[in-house]
């Protein structure tokens, strides 16, 4: 627990909060001000609008002890406020609410974006009140509502005080309650962990030119794709040294095998790192090859222990010779899906960024290990690599994160 | 919906800041937390520790380098687009900023945190490459300053190390003759854009960048994108070449089928008459 002291509706508190406390979760369980709503809980709605050091900021994804210091005003603070009396006024006549969820983040937003001098017609009110969602979609009576009042009101907008800090509210010159004294002793002493090894799976900022990727397909839970990848030797030697799983697993960013494979069945996990996200995948694959064919499937399945999320996939890769022989052309065929938590964001285009990225890293270290050159090979010293050539990680890393990033907005 | 359960630090010096980064793992760095918030309260990330930066003095400073404006990292777009930073692009950083999803937003995010969470989505990357923009980045070893298309590795991977921290942005003074144009499009106004168009035009040194960016891998950027105008003139929009912009934009090697490479040669398009407008 962390001591916060901020002020909240003119009214001096302190409190001792869990730092994930966010601040809408503040202000309704522990000061009862149930007057702002949440919806989303993730910054898209703005239900739970609330205003801190004159700004407004949305309550769900602010926590309450990064307002340490701060003034927050609730909807419950507005009883005298005179533009807000004209916006009650308005929201009544215009029936600019219909089950009443939305309405304390719509006034609170409205007073900012009239007291702003940016509600000059119905597009910018429009585009200004866009982060304000209505499930009832009353959107025409709340539009009107806000431009009846803007109309009337002809007060520019009040001084922005100067002194304000230009980050987040409400900067270095706010007092730090006792937030730091305490903090310290919070502890709950974590057991500290061994730092992950981080993977970063470019090697390049370009997109490696030995890498093509195809489209992306839906086939039921299935999420395919193809990749192309083109290594300068000869396709015996690739074919060899794709048959020695501990060898590919190293060329792969972030994959650590368990052991050596056992009948073609592997055990390992691959470690996963995209902007902020990192997931570390345990699991196991099977591997396949059919030599007259020139042809190998890698099957597997992991399990994201932290955020209880299930990653399968099936890869399949076949050679052909290039470039009369001089060079192999492997033809490679995705296909993921993802189960859990994690699955319900899906940015999938990302997610073929970042895979076609693993594939250069790969296709990279493919070909520096073929020539010998092994200091050549990823910087992967970070990342032990696995096994599991490009299945089981593969998937799992798209499937990852795939379904990961998407975030819907802001 | 609830993040995970994390320690909270708040250093007020920068130093401080990075030594909590060197000891403690898994910590993840906060600023406005508009984009890790939302990522925290659907646990997709789960830090050990957050370290809050904003109220570490230099990260919200502001400072004239005659040549370049020196923006600390911690910067809101709504400082930006409520003038309280000056803006020396001629009006093209304010226009930016209050593109940027919602008010509500703008008032908590920072220009760091959107550089350094590097969404090939999000407004200031593209928007500021077209300035040459540089960052300044600091560790417990030294500090160095990278130029913005060399920080951006690919979609949301940079090239900031887990130990150090972007303290500050350095954009170029525009001459007082560049014209510079940004046009997004997004289905809803504020969502994350499907395309991105950003140009600045330098009548007078000659320079002459233009940039494309999608959702989902990193920008393209074309200096001296002459060839993509039909009469050769950049100074006449309407001679823009769509098809020659979706061929440039394929061979940039731009991911992307028919239907994406066309929405964002129709960003560059509009981008370069937001720029041509009087």
């Amino acid at each position: 627990m962390t001591r916060i002291a901020l002020t909240v509706n003119g009214t001096k508190v302190t409190r001792e909060v869990t730092p994930r406390t966010n601040l809408a979760d503040f202000l309704r369980e522990e000061l009862l001000l149930t007057g702002t709503h949440i919806g989303c809980e993730h910054g898209i709605c703005g239900a739970c609008t609330v205003v801190v050091d004159d700004e407004i900021a949305r309550s769900c994804i602010t926590y309450a002890v990064t307002c340490d210091g701060a003034e927050v005003r609730t909807i419950e603070n507005f009883d005298e406020d005179a533009l807000m009396a004209k916006l009650r006024q308005a929201f009544s006549e215009e029936h600019a609410l219909q089950c009443g969820y939305c309405t304390p983040g719509m006034l609170v937003a409205a007073r900012d974006l009239i007291r702003r001098g940016e509600a000059r017609n119905e597009e910018s009110i429009r585009i200004g009140m866009s982060g304000n969602l209505c499930r009832c979609t009353g959107y025409m009576g709340i539009v009107s509502a806000i431009a009846k009042v803007a109309r009337a009101h002809n007060e520019k907008a009040e001084p922005d005080a100067t002194t304000r800090t230009l980050g987040p509210a409400p900067g270095p010159d706010a007092p730090d309650g006792f937030a730091t004294e305490s903090m310290a002793s919070a502890g709950s002493a974590k057991p500290v962990k061994a730092k992950a090894p981080a993977v970063t799976p470019v090697l390049d900022s370009q997109p490696s030119a030995n890498v093509q990727t195809g489209e992306m397909t839906q086939e039921g839970k299935f999420t395919k794709l193809t990749q192309t990848i083109t290594v300068n030797h000869p396709r015996e030697d690739v074919w060899r040294y794709m048959a020695d799983i501990e060898k590919v697993a190293t060329c792969m960013p972030g994959v650590v095998l368990d052991g050596p494979p056992q009948e073609g069945h592997i055990d390992g996990r691959m470690l996963v790192k995209l902007g902020p996200i990192s997931a570390d995948l345990a699991g196991e694959a099977d591997v396949a090859r059919f030599e007259d064919e020139w042809r190998g499937i890698i099957e597997g399945k992991g399990r994201d222990t932290r955020s209880a999320s299930l990653a399968s996939g099936r890869v399949e890769y076949q050679l052909a010779e290039a470039e009369d022989g001089a060079a192999t052309q492997m033809a490679v065929s995705i296909a993921y899906s993802l189960a859990g938590p994690l699955a319900q964001f899906s940015r999938g285009a990302i997610v073929r960024d970042l895979v076609s990225r693993l594939a250069g890293a790969f296709a990279q270290n493919l070909e520096a290990r073929l020539s010998g050159r092994e200091s050549d090979a990823a910087p992967a010293a970070a990342l032990d690599a696995g096994s599991l050539v490009f299945s089981v990680l593969w998937d799992r890393i798209k499937a990852f994160f795939g379904k990961l990033l998407g975030r819907g907005s802001d | 919906m609830k993040p995970v359960a994390f320690e909270y630090e708040r250093p007020r010096t920068i130093d401080a800041a990075l030594e909590h980064l060197a000891t403690a793992p898994n910590a993840k760095i906060l600023a406005g937390g508009q984009t890790l918030g939302p990522m925290l309260n659907l646990r997709l990330v789960q830090p050990d520790l957050l370290i809050d930066i904003t109220r570490i003095p230099e990260l919200v400073s502001v400072s004239d380098e005659g040549d370049a404006l020196k923006i600390g990292a911690c910067v809101t777009h709504a400082s930006i687009e409520d003038a309280r930073v000056e803006d020396h692009a001629n009006g093209y950083l304010r226009r930016v900023a209050s593109g940027i999803a919602y008010r509500a937003v703008r008032t908590r995010g920072t220009l760091g945190g959107s550089l350094s969470h590097a969404d090939p989505a999000a407004d200031w990357l593209s928007a500021l490459l077209v300035l040459k923009a540089e960052l300044e980045i600091t560790g417990l070893h030294g500090s160095r300053r990278v130029g913005l298309k060399k920080f951006v590795r690919g979609a949301m991977e940079t090239d900031l190390s887990p130990e150090e921290l972007l303290i500050a942005v350095h954009v170029p003074r525009s001459e007082k003759t560049a014209r510079h144009g940004y046009y997004k499009i997004c289905r809803k106004t504020g969502e994350f854009a499907d395309a991105i168009g950003a140009v600045s035009f330098n009548p007078g040194s000659g320079g002459f960048c233009l940039v494309a960016a999608g959702g989902s891998e990193q920008p393209v950027t074309f200096e001296s994108p002459e060839n993509l105008f039909s009469q050769g003139d950049p100074l006449d929009p309407d001679s823009f070449d769509m098809p020659m912009a979706m061929d440039a934009l394929r061979e940039a090697g731009m991911e992307a089928d028919d239907y994406e490479l066309q929405v964002r040669a129709v960003a560059m398009s509009r981008a370069m008459q937001d720029a041509m407008s009087p």
